[in-house]
C-alpha cells in the first residue's frame, strides 16, 4: 500500500496493510546525520564576526535576503531527511515568521522574541526570550505583522515544489508559517500576563486571534491548493501536569477559530491533525469537538495517558505518538529498547486501527540510527493483522 | 470573620480583580490593620484558591491571576504596615539552571511563593552554580528552587549541590526542583531535598521547610 494511502485511510478508520510511521520533523543534527553534513556549518555561516557585524547592523534587511534563505534550504532538508529515513508521513514546516533583529535575537512576526544560538551539534537554533507585547502601546505600534495573503503565496511556491519532490514517496503534513493561536498568543503576552490581558485587554486578545485565524486559514488553503493531503498544527495547550488555562476558556476563547480553521480544510477534502504538548486529558474532548482527524503527542513525560485514551477516544480521532524522545530516541538508549517499546504500543494501540506510530516532539538530541530502528521496528511488527505473539508485549 | 474580610477572601478566591481593591480599602476603612487583611482576607482566599487547584477546578492561569489579584492591592497594605509589625518573611532563591532558559513554570512558582508571603529572589533563567550560591550568601536564603525543562540540562541540579557542599553551606540551605523534565527519582538522583510536581506542590514544600526551619 501506497504511503499516502495508509496513512489517509488511517485517519478514515479504514483497514490498512500496516500501522503508519510519522515523523514528528528532525532538527539540524539528524538530517545532517541522514544527508550529510554540509560544508560550512550554520554555526560557522552565522557565528562570525562578519556575519555578527552584519546582523547587528542590518539584521532584518537581512533576513529576507540571506537568512530566510538558509531557513527554508533547512527546511526542505528536514522533509528530505524523513522522507530517507522512511517514514509513511513526515512534518513538513516552512518557517517565514521570522525577522533577524540582531545576530542574537530573532522576533516572531506574531510578537514573541528568541536567543538565536548554536544546538551543539554545529547547526543553529533558536530558544524562547521573552514576550514583545508587554503594554497596549506595544502591540498597537508592532511593526512586524505579517501579511497573510504574502505568507501564503510563498507557501504555496515552497509546498508546490516539495509536493513535486516528495509527495510521491510519503504524505506530507504540511504546516506553514502560522503557528497555534493559542500558543502564539501566549509567546507574545507571556505566560505571566496572560490571564490579565484575557481579563483587562480583551479587544487586543480577540484582534490577535482574528490575525493569527486569517493566517491559518490562507496558509492552510495555500497549502490544500499544493497538494497537501494533512494539514498539521501545533498549539500546546497544555502543561506537564494539565491544561494551562480551564478548558472552557480555551473553548470559548479558541474554539470558534479552530471550528471554521477545521471546517475549511475539510471542505477541500484536507485531513486537519492537531499537535498538542503536554497532558491534555482534559482537553481532547474539546479538540474533538472542533473536527481534528488526529491528536499528536501524547508526550511521555507528561501524565497523558495514550493507553486510556486509545479506549475513550480511539474510535473518533487518531491517536499520533507515543515514541518517547527523552530516553527511548537518544543516544543513551538500546535498540532493542525502542524495538521493544513500537512492538507494545503496536500491540496496544493498533487494534482496530487508527493509531500511527511517532516520536513525541523534534530535538536537536535525536540520533537518525535511533529513528531507523523505530522505522524498521514498526515495518516488522506493524503488519495487520498483527502477530499474536505482540501480545505480550502489551500483558 | 468579619463580612469585609470574608469578602477579600472571596475576592481572591473567585479572582475577582477589578473589586478586590475597593474591598481592602473598606477593610482599612473599618479599622482592619493590614496584617488581619493578609492573614484573614487574603490568605484564606489563597487557601482556597490552592484547593480549587488541587481539585481540578482551577488551573495554572487561574494560580496566576489569583498571584495578580494579590498583587493589586499589596502596595497599599505594605504602605500602611508598621514595619515593626510587619511579619518575617522567609527569603527563597529561584532560578532555571544553567543552559536553560524556560522560566514560566519558575515564574509561577514565584507568583505563588511571594502571594504567600515569601521575598522570592529571583535569579532568572541560564544561571550557573557559582551565582546561586552567591545569591545564598548575600541574601541568608534558606531554600533555594531550581527549575530545569531540559533533559539535557539535568546536571545543573547536581552542580548546585555539589558546589554547595564544596562551600560548606549544604546543610542550611534546602534544594527544591521542578521543571518539565524532573521527577521524584531525579530529585534522589541529584541529591536535592525535594521534588514539586506543580506550583502548589511547591508551596506545601516551601511552608514545610519554613516551619522546620
Amino acid at each position: 500500500m501506497h504511503p499516502v494511502e495508509r496513512v489517509l485511510r488511517t485517519f478514515e478508520g479504514k483497514e490498512t496493510d500496516r500501522v503508519p510511521a510519522f515523523c514528528a520533523m528532525v532538527e539540524g543534527r539528524t538530517y545532517n546525520e541522514v544527508l550529510g553534513k554540509p560544508l560550512v556549518s550554520q554555526e560557522r555561516l552565522l557565528v562570525n564576526p562578519v556575519a555578527t557585524f552584519a546582523l547587528d547592523r542590518w539584521g532584518p534587511l537581512l533576513t529576507k535576503l540571506v537568512f530566510q534563505h538558509e531557513v527554508t534550504r533547512s527546511m526542505e532538508k528536514r522533509i528530505k531527511a524523513q522522507v530517507e529515513l522512511g517514514f509513511d508521513a513526515v512534518w513538513a514546516i516552512l518557517d517565514e515568521t521570522f525577522i533577524v533583529t540582531d545576530h542574537r535575537t530573532m522576533v516572531r512576526f506574531t510578537g514573541s522574541r528568541y536567543n538565536l544560538q548554536p544546538d551543539g551539534y554545529g547547526n543553529m537554533t533558536y530558544m524562547y526570550r521573552e514576550p514583545c507585547f508587554k503594554t497596549r502601546e506595544d502591540f498597537l505600534e508592532w511593526p512586524y505583522w505579517p501579511d497573510a495573503d504574502d505568507v501564503a503565496h510563498s507557501a504555496y511556491r515552497f509546498f508546490s515544489a516539495m509536493m513535486k519532490k516528495y509527495g510521491h514517496r510519503a504524505c506530507l503534513f504540511g504546516q506553514a508559517s502560522a503557528y497555534g493561536i493559542q500558543e502564539s498568543l501566549l509567546w507574545a503576552v507571556g505566560f505571566e500576563r496572560l490571564p490579565l490581558w484575557i481579563r483587562r485587554e480583551r479587544d487586543l486578545v480577540k484582534r490577535f486571534i482574528e490575525i493569527n485565524e486569517e493566517l491559518c486559514l490562507k496558509t492552510n488553503m495555500a497549502l490544500l491548493d499544493a497538494g497537501v493531503k494533512v494539514v498539521i498544527q501545533t498549539d500546546d495547550f497544555a502543561f506537564k501536569s494539565g491544561p494551562i488555562m480551564n478548558p472552557r476558556l480555551i473553548d470559548e476563547l479558541f474554539g470558534p477559530s479552530y471550528r471554521r480553521i477545521i471546517k475549511a480544510v475539510h471542505d477541500r477534502n484536507g485531513k486537519y491533525v492537531l499537535h498538542s504538548c503536554g497532558d491534555n486529558t482534559l482537553l481532547f474532548d474539546t479538540f474533538i469537538s472542533w473536527g481534528v482527524d488526529g491528536l499528536h503527542a501524547y508526550e511521555t513525560t507528561s501524565n497523558v495517558d495514550i493507553f486510556k485514551e486509545k479506549e475513550l477516544h480511539g474510535d473518533k480521532v487518531t491517536i499520533i505518538g507515543g515514541v518517547g524522545v527523552d530516553y527511548l530516541l537518544t543516544d543513551r538508549s538500546r535498540d532493542e529498547e525502542v524495538v521493544r517499546e513500537v512492538r507494545r504500543l503496536i500491540a496496544r494501540l493498533g487494534p482496530s486501527g487508527r493509531f500511527i506510530i511517532s516520536p513525541v516532539h523534534s530535538l536537536s538530541t535525536i540520533p537518525a540510527h535511533k529513528l531507523r530502528v523505530m522505522v524498521d521496528a514498526v515495518r516488522t511488527y506493524g503488519r495487520y493483522p498483527l502477530s499474536p505473539a505482540l501480545e505480550e508485549d502489551a500483558a | 470573620m468579619n463580612d469585609s474580610l470574608r469578602l477579600v477572601c472571596e475576592a481572591v478566591d473567585t479572582l475577582d480583580i477589578d473589586g478586590i481593591r475597593d474591598l481592602v480599602q473598606r477593610c482599612l476603612e473599618e479599622g482592619h490593620t493590614p496584617e488581619e487583611i493578609i492573614e484573614h482576607g487574603i490568605g484564606k482566599g489563597l487557601d482556597l484558591v490552592g484547593k480549587k487547584f488541587e481539585a481540578g477546578e482551577y488551573f495554572l492561569a487561574d494560580l496566576v491571576m489569583a498571584g495578580e489579584v494579590v498583587k493589586e492591592v499589596m502596595p497599599v497594605l505594605k504602605e500602611r504596615m508598621n514595619p515593626v509589625d510587619a511579619p518575617r518573611r522567609q527569603k527563597v532563591i529561584l532560578a532555571t539552571v544553567e543552559g536553560d532558559i524556560h522560566e514560566i513554570g519558575k515564574n509561577i512558582v514565584g507568583i505563588i511563593l511571594s502571594a504567600n508571603g515569601y521575598e522570592v529572589v529571583d535569579l532568572g533563567v541560564d544561571v550557573s552554580a557559582g551565582r546561586i550560591l552567591q545569591a545564598v550568601k548575600e541574601t541568608g536564603a534558606g531554600i533555594v528552587g531550581l527549575s530545569v525543562l531540559l533533559s539535557t540540562m539535568v546536571g545543573g541540579i547536581r552542580t548546585v549541590v555539589e558546589e554547595a557542599k564544596a562551600h560548606g553551606i549544604r546543610d542550611r540551605i534546602k534544594i527544591v526542583i521542578g521543571g518539565a523534565c524532573t521527577s521524584r527519582a531525579l530529585c534522589e538522583e541529584m541529591g536535592a531535598d525535594a521534588y514539586g510536581e506543580n506550583a502548589m506542590d511547591a508551596l506545601r514544600i516551601v511552608n514545610g521547610f519554613s516551619e522546620n526551619a
